[in-house]
């Protein structure tokens, strides 16, 4: 039963904070980066501005880097979110489970996601160095590899080594989106499953993966968000290189906007990374059967 | 009539009393910089201090902006309406300032300065904008020079190079597998191919070469560009990181041993002598196809016009600008000062204080263009290292950067 | 998964094991930094590699207390998170329940707003917030950043609270309004304390956000207010980077969100639904 009138002004004035404080102060630079958008607007050349309508966008589909970045990003986004995702449910699962030490599991297991970008850059950025780096050292040692391979340097590794560091810094947070999700399946269902027989692979199956469902779905939707306007450790590791080997789009938007100053054509990238994005999901959305009702 | 003529010199005598109240009021100047070393605001604030003990109506805000992302918060600051007075900056971005309007001329200061006379010789030159005016007063400055293990090249008869020929053969006999060299792999040159690195290629590539429209492109520009890139593909004389090595990965990698020659400046002379002592000296770069070129670093200050104390900010500036002033400030940097006087009491080791010295000859900035930041952190980094790893050939990445320089 | 428990040898293989390896691949690369940390700074670099410090040495840590302004910045990033902490999580979760619990003209359109505010690249809005806070006067100053962090957590924040409100059946509420109770009542009253859980973990969310969040600190903050993230930030120099400060710095910095949540980490798993839900 949906609420109407008299209680029908309820619902926006509940919404009002909240729309006042995200959309309407993030709407006038969302329009305002739209409008610059249509213009050739370099920084240092504020008096060759003009208008130039959708030539920007013209040339975006001409830019072979724009579309070099775009399959970087479906790789960056296509990987990390699904091992994030995966890790942090057995994680969640393993922590749900009653056991001594579970308290100081679940503090410790938070620590990659309260770390600073710039911090676990610098530190994986050494961990993978050649030269000085641990990974190498103990690869080499354990008989892994012939010689030092330059994670980072090589064009071939350097997403997928960034993207590890990716996985570990994210999956705590669906770990604990995932356990606070779990508080509200009634233990009493498993108690009549184990009563029947169930196999503990079955009442994953059917009872936990169903009730986590709603929360899955948004975990997974919001972090492809994150992740995919994630550019903080890339720029500490590689910068976007070597070449073009790690950049990704909102990345090369960053880049021409403020390397460049090129700023006309940085928002017409930014703007094309959102319609992408907002595509995506919708798609995302409808496939999982989610329907904002 | 009387009481009209009263009113208005009771009008005129607030007025007055209003302005001398002004101008002895506290005046606040916004002043951004930064050092690499954080413990080192100390001696910032000492700095201050004296300033303000001798100017007792300006207090100076200084504000240590992390270096990562300075010049973007310095360009968002000028952007959104709200730059400092003062702030540190560089001449490759004194093309931008000045077509965005944003920085103050001081050349009628300078003129009327007695420091100006204890300046370093041709440093305001250097500094001077294409209008003829001068906007910059020097700060610090460094010079592009090659940092060499002297133990190593001892042990090998080996001389610090001077021509590019013999830098490719020190390189090669000092690049050892691990078996040869005592369990620890060596490189002959820790060469830098991430952001930052084309004061490495410069040496290689200006010294026989220009930015001049076509330079770029002739063959004897391509073949130096190929041979710097040889140095990795071919001879295998860097380590196979070099395509996304940066600053901190090059130096660390020389302290522990694992590379026989890099370049650098003198700001890290300090950390240098601190791990090596004597096994670690310097030179100025090798000279190339019978030219010779290196890279002028400087840092300078400079006034924004949007400043409302521009007076205190003059004072400020030439405040840093003097001898032992500028000294103590170039001790939280460690680079080199900018005055006469202050050359003969610098800190830093002599030798490298040399190479230094012997390398302004021939040191330049980069062009003063608008291009210029742009092809510092990304035409040169990117096209590098695709040229480094083989997905383009010289003659491509001296073209793209032909075309950022030259566009018709 | 089932709750009786099975054999301890078992329970060895399916449980402490397998949570013991994730937790030392959350952990390796921090106590790495930890040990890095605890070396002095001039034997980082020699041509032997070491895992332990040879000479165990809190030097760092004694210059990052005394020498830098660590613990100031320590601070400022506290209250900074705190207030984006407690606004934000006020606000999504009166904005979730309205999303949740009632149909609206323009509902649909106002979630996937929430959702295109966090899609477009914060770097192309600092220059209008920029403005905007200039503006009101709200630069370098607590307000100013909480208000910025709001931005972009609370539309996330909002989503994640709709999910756990979506668990929750609406016949509760019902339940409650037949009762008596209106229905901002029923919220306190029956549902908020359901999703207990929930909220714990957007507000660990929102805490973590604001916590490692760089480029608003920089620059719209920096002398007066200035966060652990832009302290972190002076560290990293362009020719030298103070690693013995720096591991020593991330080292503390990951610990004030740890210890925060291991006080409250019993409420997220405080699943009090027996009873309260019938099957």
């Amino acid at each position: 039963m949906s609420q109407k009138s008299p209680t029908s002004m309820l619902p926006y004035v509940l919404l009002s904070p909240a729309v006042l404080a995200t959309v309407i102060v993030v709407f006038y630079p969302m329009v305002q980066a739209v409008i610059t958008s249509l213009y050739s607007n370099i920084l240092w050349r504020p008096r060759a501005v003009r208008f130039i309508g959708l030539d920007n966008y013209i040339a975006i589909w001409n830019d072979p880097v724009f579309w070099a970045s775009l399959g970087r990003t479906a790789i960056w986004i296509g990987l990390t979110v699904p091992l994030q995702l995966l890790l942090g449910l057995v994680t969640a699962l393993l922590l749900n489970q009653t056991f001594r030490w579970r308290g100081l599991a679940r503090s410790l297991i938070l620590i990659p996601w309260a770390l600073p970008s710039v911090v676990i850059g610098l530190m994986w950025s050494w961990i993978y160095n050649p030269q000085v780096g641990l990974l190498n050292d103990l690869m080499l040692r354990l008989g892994l590899l012939q010689s030092a391979v330059p994670w980072l340097a090589n064009p071939d590794t350097s997403l997928y080594a960034i993207i590890a560091a990716l996985v570990w810094q994210g999956f705590p947070f669906f770990a604990i989106m995932i356990l606070a999700g779990l508080q509200n399946i009634p233990h009493s269902l498993y108690e009549a499953a184990d009563i029947d027989g169930a196999s503990d692979w079955q009442q994953f199956w059917h009872i936990t993966l169903p009730s986590l469902k709603a929360v899955l779905v948004t975990a997974v939707m919001l972090r492809i968000i994150w992740v995919a306007n994630s550019i903080d450790v890339i720029y500490v590791m590689t910068g976007g290189g070597p070449g073009y080997a790690t950049h990704t789009l909102p990345l090369y938007a960053l880049k021409r906007t403020y390397a460049s100053m090129d700023f006309g054509y940085g928002s017409a990238l930014a703007v094309s990374f959102s319609l992408l994005l907002l595509g995506a999901i919708y798609l995302y959305l409808r496939r999982v059967g989610k329907t904002i009702e | 009539m009387p009481i009209k003529l009263r009113s208005l010199l009771g009008a005129a005598l607030g007025a007055a009393v209003l302005a001398c109240g002004t101008a002895s009021a506290q005046q606040n100047v916004n002043f951004w910089y930064h050092v690499d070393n954080a413990e080192n605001t100390k001696l910032m604030d000492e700095l201050v201090k004296t300033f303000e003990a001798k100017n007792p109506n300006i207090k100076i805000k200084a504000e240590n902006v992390p270096w990562n992302n300075y010049f973007d918060k310095l360009f968002i600051s000028i952007a959104g309406g709200k730059a400092p007075d003062v702030a540190v900056t560089r001449l490759a971005l004194q093309p931008q300032l000045l077509e965005m309007d944003a920085i103050e001329p001081i050349t009628k200061q300078l003129a009327a300065w007695p420091g100006k006379a204890d300046l370093a010789n041709n440093l305001l030159e250097i500094n001077k904008a294409t209008n003829g005016e001068y906007y910059y007063m020097p700060l610090q400055y460094v010079a592009i020079y090659l940092y060499y293990r002297t133990d190593l090249f001892a042990k090998y008869n080996l001389k610090p190079p001077a021509t590019c020929e013999d830098f490719l053969e020190a390189a090669k006999k000092l690049t050892l597998p691990a078996s040869a060299n005592g369990g620890t792999e060596l490189y002959g040159f820790g060469m830098r191919g991430g952001k930052g690195g084309h004061d490495n290629w410069g040496p290689f590539v200006l010294s026989q070469t220009s930015f001049a429209p076509d330079a770029l492109t002739s063959p004897k520009a391509v073949a130096a560009n190929s041979w710097y890139i040889d140095l990795l593909r071919k001879h295998k004389v860097a380590p196979p990181s070099a395509s996304n090595d940066g600053f901190n990965e090059i130096i660390s990698a020389f302290k522990s041993g694992r590379t026989a020659m890099i370049f650098h400046h003198i700001g890290s002379a300090k950390g240098m002598t601190e791990a090596l002592g004597d096994k670690v000296s310097a030179v100025p770069v090798p000279s190339c196809g019978g030219g010779r070129w290196t890279y002028f670093g400087d840092e300078s200050t400079t006034m924004f016009k949007t400043s409302k104390v521009k007076e205190a900010s003059w004072k400020w500036m030439s405040f840093l600008g003097e001898s032992e002033n500028n000294l103590k400030f170039n001790e939280a940097t460690g680079q080199l000062t900018v005055t006469k006087s202050g050359a003969l009491k610098v800190p830093h080791p002599a030798r490298f204080v040399k190479a230094t010295m012997d390398s302004l000859a021939f040191a330049k900035p980069m062009p003063l263009v608008p291009q210029t930041a742009d092809f510092v952190s990304t035409v040169w980094p990117t096209n590098m290292q695709r040229a480094l790893n083989g997905e383009i050939s010289s003659a491509q990445m001296m073209d793209a950067i032909d075309k950022h320089f030259n566009a018709k | 998964m089932s709750v009786s428990t099975h054999r301890p040898l078992r329970r060895i293989f399916t449980l402490h094991l397998p949570m013991l390896a994730i937790v030392l691949f959350a952990l390796g690369p921090y106590l790495w930094m930890l040990l890095t940390s605890l070396k002095q700074e001039s034997t980082l670099f020699l041509p032997e590699r070491q895992f332990l410090p040879a000479v165990v040495t809190l030097e760092n840590y004694v210059r990052l207390f005394q020498k830098t302004t660590f613990l100031n910045n320590l601070g400022h990033s506290l209250i900074v998170s705190s207030g984006t902490m407690l606004l934000g999580l006020s606000v999504s979760i009166t904005a979730a329940y309205a999303f949740s619990r009632f149909r609206f003209p323009g509902r649909r359109m106002l979630m996937l707003q929430f959702l295109l505010v966090n899609m477009f690249p914060i770097v192309l809005l600092i220059i209008p917030l920029f403005i905007i806070m200039k503006g009101l006067g709200l630069l370098d100053t607590h307000l100013g950043l909480i208000l910025a962090h709001c931005t972009f957590s609370i539309p996330f924040a909002t989503w994640m609270m709709i999910s756990y409100f979506d668990a929750i059946p609406r016949s509760l509420d019902e339940a409650a309004m037949v009762d008596g109770c209106t229905p901002v009542g029923a919220m306190f009253r029956v549902v908020l304390p359901l999703t207990v859980p929930g909220i714990i973990a957007t507000g660990i969310y929102i805490f973590i956000t604001s916590w490692n969040e760089y480029l608003y600190a920089s620059v719209l903050a920096g002398q007066n207010v200035r966060t652990l993230t832009v302290a972190i930030q002076t560290l990293v120099g362009e020719y030298e980077i103070a690693w013995g400060l720096l591991t020593a710095g991330g080292v503390m910095g990951a610990l004030p969100v740890t210890l925060l949540f291991m006080l409250i980490q019993k409420r997220l798993v405080a699943g009090m639904t027996q009873g309260a839900v019938k099957g």
